[in-house]
């Protein structure tokens, strides 16, 4: 298993520096959230690790690879899956092809059996197809596989983003904001679904959210960036006490019903949540206040 | 755990490779009927303009898929495709007229095109899927625009390149080539170049080493053969993995890229088949056995560039068929207009009212049309829909795995297992939470 | 954290090298020219690879502006330059040249009016409904197709109307002055190189100075925010369709007065250098437009100086190739990251 590693990482754009020297490391099968107010440079790092930016100084690795060099596409090739703050689905696609364009990597057919329709070339189509309908079956948007991709539901459009991420079968699982605009009920589900999938596929989940009922139910290590600078790291526990973090928090005017939320809504239903789940989990209801 | 997966594939895989056997039987008919018509379209059709009218338009038709491709799939936008047909046009010429010099010159014979043809297509292909590597590499760094604009430069490069290297006043190759290297300015290898080019023939076109004329050794057999194969693997490859993940890449880079699509493997490997299926059509054009025994550099000009974009956002582009249709299409309308042209009542009418040019009627025409449909149908008349599409991606209902052959250790299988279990409280939102009794999804196994 | 500045400084230096290596390299290209053909001939070739160039520019500026509000390639440009040229061959050949002077500006006038009705026209008619289409696949190919599909109307409207003959325009002015350091230049010459950088100087004030100016420059740089901010976009965007449609028309009375003929595919021929020239100096970009155009104008002339004798377009686009790959965004051009 590999863990990801970043050290000293800087960013500037122009003048503003979006991140300044950031350090964290991830252990492999971790849930991990990376919080902040708006602007704090979450996504920005998260476009750093995935090669979509390209940091100034520092240096990010996962397991052994350097991610500096790697454009965006090798870096899934290492097997870190994302999602996107603003949903990037491919729009003319169905829900099924949208899952499909995800697996090329692990294809064994290349162009020349597209193009003379060798017996590889159906046997990866019939087997993409499966783990694509199975995936789908997981995040329970099955019935719509043949719907366009925008036809779905604003919730649902961003489970299918996750289920895309799933199917280049990732060892480490980038998620931004994925409960934006999630009503309780779904962010309660998504909390589920994030820790079954963790358990499910050995995977390391790294989480960007502004939903603290996410936030503070699911992650076993926070994160806390403002300004593009570190002012906290540990337990959801201590995290949310953290004063820096209060500061940062309730500096700004809106996000205070948010650290109710972390405050309150996370013990009471986490808990019962937690209870009856799997082993894996025994960990984070260890760690809940 | 691959044996079991192998078996599990190797059911339904027979079942997918079902029709090819009807795929077998079509391509021996497909095969029986270009041989007819190679050795039977003099019979049938006497009149040598309208045959040159079909073969043209057979080549017309892989211009337009070898276009469709950049412009419709990957949703590049070249301008300069004339350029890669005008090479392989080229190529195939010259080729084709030093093989048929070195075979003892002679009859064009159907037995002698198994040679020349295929030696002919292939280094046209070879030549312009090169180039076509060249201008896809910019796309590395070039986004949109400005890749149109290296392709519309290429193109144009190509075209003045040849049409403006002219042999001096009864200057022969070998008395060019004789000053290399004692003109000042110019470097002997560019010189060499020049003379290289210079040989082509200009502005007056191409004829064979010693100007006789090119021996036109495509016949129907290669032209609608060839037009029938590219066509069939066209549509393979838009329905393959790969077209699918041309079609994402086209919509959102980024996100292509995140799932590993390479935007710059993709987008240069399309510029280079695109490249390829221009080159073999130049070729073709080149030896079409009906058409001029020349080659010209203004056959290969930006108008031409102009054609095959009409011909891919006609038919739709995206859609194989479409360009198909396009193809075929826009060959025909210029033709009727040439044939129209030349007609008693028009060279009448002409004669009376001597600005009018029907060609540039016709082009106003094209573009009329062309910006109506972009205002109104940006997609063409098929969009990315196909004439005949019975080719499903995939059956609707996929067959549940027969618990038959339970795959206990197959990594694929175990997800759908336990399935059902998390993906409740995704659906059934909070109010039973934990539902998850059967939570060891390691024993979900099918029963 | 020290090592920021560092990086930055580095990359920087990696620039400022390039810049000095290619400017270098021009220089000794240029020297290398300079002694193989003597300052004389060398002082008449930068003059007349001067005016050429300002030329250019003129229509290269153009192609920029409408590329700096509408993100779109104006194929169609270079067809209204050419209608520029005809509307001034007709209005010289309606009042004559008995007063050079008069003809000339009135000349200018109407062409600026005609073509920038002309390019109001094409704007509302093909582009305006293709304005606001959201994100997809065919977002980006439409306006393209769109533009080029103007380009070749008007061009063969203008085959079909005007005949492919080439017309000659009467000479305005005639007889050459003496510069000192260069020798003898056409007259014309020197009025086409004052006009056209009148006109550019003119251009940069309206561009810097007036509310409209500001106006197109916001809108350039955010559609969205501009428009918020009560920019009324359909209005600007016509506005810098007849700005631009009239330096093309200036550019193209300058032209005929330099080159005396007139004919359908002569916006293809310059056009499409102007073209060059534009994105060679950084399409959107109108300084980059302006440097481009005078660019390509010296070394169309050079090139004519050595034994090259086909058509100067290839070494043309040989060059802008080559820019791009080394600055895809082209020499003052600057690249915009999508955010994600």
């Amino acid at each position: 298993m590999s863990d990801l590693v970043l050290e000293g990482v800087s960013k500037s754009f122009g003048g503003l520096r979006a991140v300044a020297d950031v350090s964290f490391s991830v252990k492999a099968g971790r849930i991990f959230g990376l919080i902040g107010p708006n602007g704090a440079g979450k996504t920005t790092v998260f476009n750093l690790v995935t090669g979509v930016y390209k940091h100034d100084v520092g240096s990010i690795r996962f397991g052994s690879t350097n991610l500096l060099p790697l454009a965006p596409a090798k870096v899934a090739e290492v097997g870190i899956a994302r999602t996107f703050q603003n949903i990037r689905l491919f729009t003319q696609l169905t829900v099924l092809e949208n899952l499909l364009v995800a697996c090329e990597l692990q294809k064994r057919a290349h162009l020349a059996a597209a193009f003379f329709r060798t017996k590889v070339h159906y046997e990866d189509e019939e087997l993409m197809h499966h783990r694509a309908m199975e995936l789908l079956e997981v995040f329970g948007l099955q019935d719509a596989a043949d719907e366009p991709s925008t036809s779905l539901p604003y919730g649902n459009q961003r489970r299918l983003e996750i289920a895309r991420a799933m199917m280049l079968k990732p060892k480490l699982l980038l998620l931004d904001e994925p409960a934006a605009g999630m009503n309780y009920g779904e962010a309660e589900g998504l909390k589920t679904q994030i820790r079954w999938l963790r358990d499910k596929f050995d995977l390391t989940v790294v989480l960007v959210e502004h939903n603290m009922q996410v936030v503070m139910g699911v992650c076993e290590e926070i994160h806390v960036l403002d300004h593009g600078e570190t002012i906290a790291h540990g337990t959801p526990a201590e995290v949310q006490n953290h004063p820096k973090v209060l500061a940062a928090y309730l500096g700004g005017d809106d996000d205070d019903d948010d650290d109710d939320e972390a405050g309150k809504a996370p013990p009471g239903a986490e808990a019962k949540k937690t209870g009856p789940a799997s082993t894996a989990t025994a960990k984070d209801a260890g760690s809940e206040p | 755990m691959m044996p079991a997966s192998g078996k599990g594939v190797a059911s339904v895989g027979k079942k997918a490779r079902e029709p090819s056997k009807r795929g077998w039987a079509f391509a021996a008919a497909a095969l029986v009927v270009v041989v007819v018509l190679e050795l039977g379209l003099e019979r049938m059709i006497p009149d040598s303009s309208i045959r040159q009218l079909l073969m043209l338009a057979a080549c017309n038709v892989l211009v337009a898929l070898s276009l469709n491709v950049i412009n419709g799939m990957a949703g590049q936008f070249s301008i300069g495709h004339a350029g890669f047909v005008g090479l392989g046009a080229y190529t195939s010429a010259v080729v084709s007229a030093h093989l048929h010099e070195a075979m003892g010159g002679g009859e064009v014979t159907f037995a002698k095109s198994f040679v020349v043809v295929p030696i002919a297509l292939l280094a046209s292909a070879v030549v312009a899927g090169t180039f076509g590597y060249l201008v896809g590499l910019p796309s590395l760094r070039l986004k949109g625009d400005y890749l149109a604009i290296v392709t519309l430069g290429f193109a144009e490069i190509f075209r003045l390149l040849i049409a403006t290297a002219q042999l001096g006043e009864k200057e022969t190759i070998g008395e060019a080539a004789a000053k290399i290297g004692k003109d000042g300015v110019v470097g002997p290898f560019f010189h060499m170049l020049q003379v290289g080019i210079t040989s082509l023939g200009g502005q007056n076109g191409y004829a064979g080493p010693k100007n006789q004329g090119l021996p036109l050794y495509a016949g129907p057999f290669w032209v609608f053969g060839l037009a029938l194969v590219l066509g069939v693997l066209a549509y393979r490859l838009k329905f393959s993995g790969w077209g699918r993940a041309l079609r994402a890449l086209r919509e959102d880079e980024i996100a292509a890229a995140a799932v590993g699509v390479d935007p710059t493997r993709y987008k240069v490997r399309s510029f280079v088949i695109a490249a390829v299926g221009a080159g073999i059509a130049g070729g073709l054009m080149a030896m079409n056995r009906d058409g001029t025994p020349t080659v010209q550099p203004d056959n290969y000009n930006f108008q031409a560039s102009f054609d095959a974009i009409t011909m891919v956002i006609l038919g739709g582009s995206g859609s194989v068929t479409g360009a198909a249709i396009g193809g075929v299409l826009i060959t025909f309308t210029v033709k009727a207009i040439e044939a129209v042209q030349s007609t008693r009542v028009v060279q009448d009418l002409k004669s009376s009212v001597p600005w009018l040019d029907l060609n540039a009627l016709r082009m106003m025409l094209y573009a009329a049309v062309l910006i109506a449909l972009m205002i109104w149908r940006p997609e063409g008349l098929l969009g990315e829909r196909e004439l005949f599409q019975k080719q499903k991606l995939r059956p609707l209902k996929l067959p549940k795995p027969s618990p038959d052959h339970p795959k206990p250790d197959e990594p694929d299988r175990a997800p759908a297992a336990a399935a059902n279990e998390p993906a409740k409280p995704v659906v059934a939102a909070a109010d039973e939470p934990a539902k998850s009794d059967g939570d060891e999804p390691e024993k979900g196994a099918p029963p | 954290m020290v090592a920021v500045p560092d990086n930055q400084a580095a990359g920087a230096s990696r620039a400022r090298l390039l810049r000095l290596g290619a400017m270098a390299l021009g220089l000794l290209l240029f020297i290398y020219v300079a002694r193989s053909v003597g300052p004389q001939k060398l002082g008449e070739t930068l003059v007349t690879g001067l005016t050429q160039g300002a030329m250019i520019a003129l229509v290269a500026l153009g192609y920029t502006m409408v590329y700096g509000v509408l993100k779109l390639i104006n194929f169609a440009h270079s067809e209204v330059f050419m209608m520029g040229a005809y509307v001034g061959v007709f209005v010289l050949g309606a009042i004559g040249i008995a007063n050079p002077l008069l003809s000339f500006v009135c000349t200018i006038v109407v062409a600026i009016i005609g073509s920038s009705l002309l390019g109001i026209t094409v704007e509302r008619i093909a582009y305006r409904p293709l304005r606001g289409r959201g994100r997809g696949a065919l977002v980006r190919v439409t306006p393209l197709v769109t533009a080029l599909g103007v380009s070749v109307l008007l061009q063969n409207a203008a085959q079909l109307f005007f005949s492919a003959r080439y017309r000659s325009y009467p000479q305005l002015i005639t007889g050459s002055m003496d510069i000192p350091g260069v020798g003898p230049v056409g007259k014309s010459r020197v009025i086409i190189l004052v006009v056209a950088v009148l006109v550019m100087i003119g251009l940069e004030l309206i561009v810097k100075k007036t509310w409209f100016g500001k106006a197109m420059r916001a809108l350039s740089s955010n559609e969205e925010a501009a428009r918020l901010m009560g920019v009324r976009t359909s209005w600007v965007i016509s506005s810098t369709f007849a700005l631009g449609s009239s330096l093309a028309a200036v550019g193209a009375v300058l032209f005929c007065i330099d080159q005396s003929s007139v004919y359908p595919t002569m916006g293809t021929a310059i056009g499409t250098r102007a073209f060059v020239a534009a994105v060679l100096g950084g399409i959107g970009s109108i300084p980059g437009a302006m440097l481009g155009g005078l660019l390509l104008g010296v070394l169309g002339e050079l090139v004519k100086l050595s034994s090259y004798s086909g058509s100067i377009d290839a070494p043309v686009f040989v060059v802008l190739i080559a820019v791009l790959l080394v600055r895809p965004a082209g020499l003052l051009g600057s690249n915009r990251a999508e955010k994600v």
